[in-house]
């Protein structure tokens, strides 16, 4: 899902660089304010394996693949801002030293995946009492990468409309976009339920450190 | 801390090089969902304005070397940033 240069209008991917902007800025302030020692290990370390999550693409169907965002699951762990803080560093990573999405697009790729990714899922596991951890984590994961195509659809459907050069017409953009990614959505929801069951199984402190890094507010959207 | 930190790493690395034998075998050089539509619109990819680097690699060989390299940057640059913004905090409250 990430966006190469020249694909959208310049007033869409510059709109999106100061929304992702102000977005990544307030959370790595949340960051910055809330960090501890016992926890820079672990937020470096998950970071740098959904890096490599992303590389691995899983196939869709009719010769598509997918590959997992990992928002839901930083979000689990850190809480939003700390997942927004987490995929941007990835994003620019990805960006600058591979040349995965295009530096002008850097913004809206980071509005799509992490943004509108940590945001959904924080929100919909919100939605979810504890009883119901795993439901709401699937859900969430699912959601994020759904709400997250669905947005890029909307900035290729704009940017179509703005100067038919750019982007793609919003009748093709917005049903295939949406219907792809609530396919890859699936294997974002078992990847990510998967990855976090294995964590409670085999390194409970993970899962605890998260819940009580959120419970303090440190890495939460309080 | 430190052994737990060294153990997460191998068993990322490891998931990483098993999994990257099935991204071979199953998924290597199909497009994504947005490449899907885009190739099905007939929408060229321009050229980018940023030059990178790297690649990931276009066989196992490279793509995991590419994968350790793009591991140990992730790693790097956030561990160092947060190392020295946790460490600042310590010293503001003392």
């Amino acid at each position: 899902m990430h966006i190469s240069d020249g694909l959208m209008a310049p007033v869409i991917w510059i709109a999106g660089m100061a929304i992702a902007l102000v977005f990544v800025a307030l959370a790595f302030y949340k960051v910055d304010r809330n960090i501890e020692d016992r926890t820079v290990p672990y937020m470096a370390i998950l970071a740098a394996g959904i890096f490599l999550a992303q590389m691995l693409n899983f196939p869709i169907i009719g010769g598509t693949t997918g590959h997992l965002v990992g928002a839901a699951l930083a979000v689990f762990l850190l809480g939003p801002w700390g997942a927004i803080a987490i995929i941007f560093t990835i994003l620019v990573i990805q960006c600058l030293v591979f040349g995965d999405g295009g530096i002008t697009a850097l913004g809206l790729n980071a509005l799509n995946m992490a943004i509108i990714g940590s945001l959904t899922a924080w929100g919909v596991m919100s939605l979810f009492p504890k009883k119901h951890k795993l439901p709401g984590i699937a859900l969430a994961a699912w959601a994020s990468v759904f709400l997250g195509a669905t947005a890029c659809a909307i900035e290729l459907a704009i940017s179509h409309t703005i100067d038919p050069s750019y982007g793609i017409d919003g009748l093709i953009a917005l049903p295939s976009m949406m219907g792809l990614h609530s396919i890859i959505g699936i294997g974002e929801a078992i990847i990510t339920t998967s990855v976090i069951a294995f964590l409670a199984k085999v390194a409970p402190e993970t899962i605890r450190l998260g819940s009580e890094e959120k419970s303090k507010g440190e890495y939460d959207a309080t | 801390m430190q052994r737990k930190f060294l153990i997460g790493t191998m068993v990322i690395l490891l998931a990483f090089s098993i999994g990257l034998v099935g991204f071979f075998l199953v998924s290597d050089g199909k497009p994504d969902g947005l490449e899907t539509i885009l190739e099905g619109q007939g929408v060229k990819e321009t050229a980018p304005v940023w030059t990178a680097p790297l690649n990931y690699g276009s066989d196992y060989a490279s793509a995991l070397s590419m994968g350790i390299i793009g591991f140990s940057l992730v790693l790097l640059v956030s561990f160092s940033y947060l190392r020295i913004v946790a460490k600042k905090k310590q010293q503001g409250t003392k």
